[in-house]
C-alpha cells in the first residue's frame, strides 16, 4: 500500500558528560569503548537515513543535559541560514548535522565551569518535551480548527515514534514522571524505543518500551551501534509488524518502596495515596494518614512469612532480570546466585541517586 | 434561532400531512389532523421554556457566535478560557481520592428501555455507553472492580460478579440477547442485591452503585426508604443517570448518599453525565459520612488502611506451558504470585490460592497523577524584552502581536508560565501538560 504518511521520529539523547567519559575509557575495563564523537557520527548517519527513507519523514532531536533539557533540532522550525551551503551536500542532511553538532558543542562548552559533582540529566524533561512536540504535530493545522467545515484528513498525519538513547542509570526520583510520560505516550499511540548504550539495564526504560510496544536493547557491542540503530529503530510502527525486531519479554514489574527505595516483592500499600512501604508503618509518610492498630498487628503477625520470601534468593529476580551474561560467551552460571548482585546494585544505584538529589 | 427552526419544521410537516392523507382519508379527517398538528406546534414553541432539570444544562451549540468575519476563532478562545477557569477551580494541592473503588453497575432492563427517544433505542445506546464507560473506568481506576446487575421483570438479576478484569466485565455486557428488556424494574430488589454483593468488602474500600434508569416507576416488595437507610449505613454512594425524567426517590437516594444525579437530555448528554462518574471522587468529610458516623456504625472511623500487595513475576512468552490456577488452562505466559508462587493469568487480581492482592507497579503508578497534580500555570499578562520566543515544550513560536479580544483568564500573549520553573508555554501545551502528561517539561515533576 503506497501511502503518503510520513513518520515522525523524536530522538532523546542522554548527554551526561561523566557517563560519556566512562563509556570512552580504554579496553581493560571497558571492552568496547565508544566516545561521544564517534557516537555522534553514527547517530547523524542514522538521522540522515531516517530523513532519506521517505520525503514526508520529519525529525526532532532533544538533548538531556545535566539539570536542563533542550530541543536541538526540529525539522518543522524554519531553517537558520547562517551556514554556507555546500554544493556537494544534500541540504537537509547538512542542516541536521550542522545544527545538532553545533548545539551540543555549545551546551557542553557552557558546562565547563560547572561544579565537580554532576547533576543528574534531565531525561524526564526531554521526554516530556518530545511528547509535547508529538502532540503539536499530531494536531490538525490551526486553520482547520477555525473552519470546522473543512474535513481534516487524519490519514495525512505522520506516524510518531520516540527513540531514547540513554547512558545514565535509573533515577529513583524520576519514577512517577516517567510513568506519567509512558501513559501519555500510550494515549497518543506513540511507540517508545530505548537503546541503553552504556551501563546497566534501566528498569524504568524497559517498562517504557514494553508498555508502549517499542523495543528495548541493551547495547553489548558498542562498536556496532549504527547497525543496531538502523536494523532495530529505523522502521516506523506500521512496518514493525512484518519485521522481526528484538523485543524483550522479561521485564521487572516490581516497585521500589517509598521509605528505603528497596525493590520489594510484597509491599504494604496505603489505601488513600497508594504509597508503597516495605514494612508496616503506623502513619503514611506521604499523606499523613494514620492506620488502625488492628491492621498493624495483623500485618506484623503475618510478616515473618513474607520476610522469609524476600530474604531467600527467590526465583523472581532470576526470571525477571534479563540474562545479561548469556551472549557474552561466559560460562553459564547458576541463575539464583548470579542475579542477586544485580538487584543489590540497583538498590545501591537508587540510594546514591536519591542522596545526590538531596545534596544538590 | 429556535423559533425559526420550529417554523421551518412545521412547514415541512404540514406539507407532507396535506399531500398524503387527504387522498386516502375523508376531508374532515384531514382537517382535524392538520388542526391537531398545529396544536402540537404550539406546544413545541412552549417547549423552549426548559424543564427544571434542564436548567443547569447550557445548550453549547447555541452559545457559539460567529464574529463579523464569520470565523469561530473568538468562540473557540472563549471555550478555551472556560476550560482553563474550570481547571483552576481544581485544587493544586494533593487531595485524598478514593483510589481503590468498587462499583456495581445497575442497568434498567425493563420494557421502558425499548423506547426509541434515543437512537437506536435506549437499551442499545445504554449497552454501548456502558461498554465505553467500563473501558474508560478501568483505564482511570486500574485497581477498581465492577459488577453488573440488571433490573427486569420485577427482580434484580445478577449479570456479572464483581471483577477487576475489564475483559470479563465487557464480556458480561457483550451478549445482547441475554439482556433483552422485559417487564417492570425494581429499584429496591436490585439495590439490595448490589448491597449484599458488596457486603464482604473491607472497610477501607469505597462502595458505589451507578444506576442507569429508563423507567419512571419502580415495583418494589417493601419500603425503599429502609433500603436507603441501610445503604447510608454501609456508606454506599449511589449515583443515578435517568433517561426519562427526574424521580423524587432517585434524587433523594443520590443526595443522601453523596452521589450524583443527572437526567440525560439526548445521546451526547447521556454520555457526558455518565462519564462524569469515571474519575475517582475526592474524599472529604461530607455530610452523609458524618451522618452515618453519628448513626453509630462505629468500627470504621478512619476509612484508611494499610493493604498488603504482591508484585508478581511476569513469565516470558517462551517459558514452558503450565496450568494456571484461575482457569486451569495450559498456557506459557502468566504471572507468579510472590507469596505462594501460584500462576495466574492476569493482574490485578487476588491470588486464588493465598488471597494476596497481586498488582503490577504500572497499575499503581497510573493512579499517582490523581495524587500529585501539576501546579496550574499562570497566564502571562505582560512580556519582558528578553522573554523566550517559542514555547518551552513544543518550540512553537509565540505570536508577536497581542491578541485583540482578551477574555478573562486567558493570556493576551498566549503564554502561560509555570510558577516553579518560570518557563513559558503555549495554550496547547498548557492543556496537554495538565490533562495528559501530568508532568511539567521544565521542572520535570
Amino acid at each position: 500500500m503506497a501511502d503518503s504518511r510520513g513518520s515522525h521520529l523524536s530522538v532523546v539523547l542522554d548527554l551526561s558528560p561523566s557517563q560519556w567519559h566512562l563509556s570512552a575509557e580504554n579496553p581493560p575495563t571497558n571492552p568496547f569503548p565508544l566516545s561521544l564523537s564517534s557516537f555522534l557520527s553514527q547517530l547523524l548517519t542514522f538521522l540522515n537515513a531516517h530523513i532519506a527513507s521517505k520525503h514526508e519523514n520529519s525529525l526532532a532531536v532533544f538533548g538531556a543535559f545535566p539539570r536542563k533539557s533542550i530541543l536541538l533540532y526540529a525539522s518543522s522550525n524554519t531553517p537558520t541560514s547562517d551556514d554556507t551551503m555546500d554544493a556537494n551536500w544534500f541540504p537537509p542532511f547538512r542542516q541536521v548535522d550542522f545544527t545538532v553538532v553545533r548545539r551540543i558543542t555549545e551546551e557542553l562548552d557552557s558546562l565547563e565551569g560547572a561544579s565537580e559533582d554532576e547533576a543528574p540529566t534531565a531525561l524526564v524533561g526531554a521526554l516530556t518535551k518530545a511528547l509535547c512536540y508529538v502532540n503539536r504535530i499530531m494536531q490538525p493545522p490551526a486553520q482547520a480548527i477555525a473552519k470546522p467545515s473543512d474535513k481534516v484528513d487524519l490519514s495525512t498525519l505522520p506516524e510518531p515514534h520516540i527513540l531514547i538513547l540513554s547512558v545514565s542509570p535509573d533515577l529513583a526520583t524520576s519514577y512517577i514522571p516517567i510513568m506519567n510520560a509512558i501513559f501519555s505516550a500510550q494515549k497518543l499511540k506513540v511507540m517508545i524505543d530505548v537503546c541503553q548504550i552504556y551501563g546497566e539495564d534501566s528498569v524504568f526504560l524497559q517498562q517504557a518500551a514494553h508498555l508502549t510496544g517499542g523495543s528495548y536493547i541493551l547495547l553489548e557491542r558498542r562498536d556496532a551501534l549504527l547497525q543496531y540503530l538502523i536494523m532495530c529503530f529505523l522502521s516506523p510502527q506500521s512496518i514493525r509488524q512484518t519485521l522481526s525486531v528484538p523485543t524483550q519479554d522479561r521485564i521487572d514489574f516490581r516497585a521500589a518502596c517509598f521509605c528505603h527505595k528497596n525493590i520489594v516483592d510484597i509491599g504494604f500499600i496505603c489505601s488513600v495515596c497508594l504509597s508503597i512501604f516495605c514494612q508496616p508503618v503506623p502513619v503514611c509518610s506521604t499523606c499523613r494518614t494514620k492506620f488502625p492498630m488492628k491492621t498493624l498487628q495483623r500485618l506484623n503477625a503475618s510478616r515473618p512469612a513474607s520476610a522469609n520470601v524476600s530474604n531467600r534468593p527467590s526465583p523472581s529476580p532470576a526470571q525477571s532480570r534479563p540474562a545479561v551474561t548469556s551472549t557474552n560467551g561466559d560460562t553459564p552460571r547458576s541463575h539464583g546466585l548470579s542475579e542477586l548482585p544485580s538487584t543489590s546494585s540497583i538498590n545501591a544505584h537508587t540510594r546514591t541517586a536519591s542522596n545526590g538529589t538531596k545534596s544538590s | 434561532m429556535p423559533p425559526r427552526r420550529d417554523a421551518d419544521f412545521m412547514d415541512v410537516d404540514s406539507d407532507s400531512d396535506v399531500s398524503l392523507p387527504e387522498d386516502v382519508r375523508g376531508k374532515g379527517k384531514g382537517k382535524a389532523k392538520a388542526g391537531r398538528k398545529k396544536d402540537k406546534g404550539k406546544g413545541k414553541a412552549k417547549d423552549t421554556q426548559p424543564y427544571t432539570w434542564e436548567a443547569s444544562y447550557t445548550r453549547s451549540w447555541e452559545t457559539v457566535q460567529e464574529d463579523e468575519a464569520g470565523s469561530l476563532q473568538s468562540a473557540v478562545e472563549d471555550w478555551l478560557a472556560r476550560g482553563r477557569r474550570k481547571r483552576l477551580l481544581n485544587p493544586a494541592t494533593p487531595i485524598r481520592r478514593t483510589i481503590i473503588r468498587h462499583l456495581m453497575l445497575l442497568l434498567d432492563l425493563s420494557s421502558a428501555m425499548l423506547d426509541r427517544d434515543m437512537r437506536p433505542t435506549r437499551f442499545d445506546l445504554t449497552l454501548q455507553y456502558a461498554r465505553e464507560f467500563v473501558a474508560e473506568w478501568f483505564d482511570q481506576n486500574p485497581l477498581g472492580q465492577i459488577g453488573v446487575v440488571g433490573m427486569r421483570a420485577g427482580v434484580g438479576e445478577r449479570v456479572g460478579e464483581m471483577s477487576g478484569n475489564p475483559q470479563e466485565v465487557l464480556g458480561y455486557l457483550k451478549e445482547r440477547h441475554k439482556l433483552e428488556p422485559t417487564g417492570d424494574p425494581s429499584l429496591q430488589n436490585a439495590i439490595e442485591m448490589a448491597r449484599s454483593s458488596m457486603s464482604h468488602l473491607p472497610t477501607h474500600s469505597s462502595r458505589e452503585i451507578v444506576i442507569i434508569y429508563g423507567s419512571l416507576t419502580t415495583c418494589d416488595p417493601g419500603n425503599i426508604h429502609e433500603t436507603l437507610e441501610t445503604c447510608m449505613k454501609d456508606r454506599i454512594r449511589i449515583s443515578v443517570v435517568a433517561l426519562a425524567a427526574e424521580m423524587k426517590v432517585c434524587r433523594e437516594m443520590c443526595d443522601k448518599t453523596g452521589g450524583h444525579f443527572a437526567v440525560a437530555m439526548n445521546e451526547g448528554h447521556f454520555k457526558d453525565v455518565l462519564f462524569e462518574l469515571v474519575p475517582p471522587p475526592a474524599q472529604h468529610a461530607s455530610a452523609p459520612r458524618i451522618i452515618s458516623n453519628s448513626a453509630g456504625t462505629g468500627t470504621g472511623s478512619t476509612p484508611a488502611d494499610l493493604i498488603m500487595m504482591g508484585f508478581p513475576t511476569r513469565l516470558p512468552d517462551a517459558s514452558p506451558p503450565s496450568l494456571c490456577v484461575c482457569h486451569s488452562d495450559l498456557r506459557s505466559d502468566g504471572f507468579l504470585c510472590p507469596r505462594c508462587l501460584a500462576k495466574v493469568c492476569d493482574v490485578p487480581t487476588d491470588c486464588d490460592i493465598c488471597g494476596l492482592m497481586i498488582v503490577s507497579s504500572p497499575h499503581l503508578a497510573r493512579s499517582y497523577h490523581h495524587l500529585f497534580p501539576v501546579k496550574q500555570y499562570e497566564a502571562v499578562m505582560s512580556v519582558e524584552a528578553d522573554a523566550a520566543l517559542a514555547c518551552h515544550a513544543c518550540a512553537r513560536p509565540f505570536p508577536t502581536a497581542i491578541s485583540a479580544t482578551v477574555t478573562d483568564g486567558l493570556s493576551p500573549w498566549a503564554r502561560y508560565q509555570c510558577p516553579e520553573c518560570k518557563q513559558d508555554y503555549c495554550s496547547d501545551c498548557d492543556i496537554f501538560v495538565h490533562d495528559v502528561i501530568h508532568c511539567c517539561p521544565g521542572c520535570g515533576k
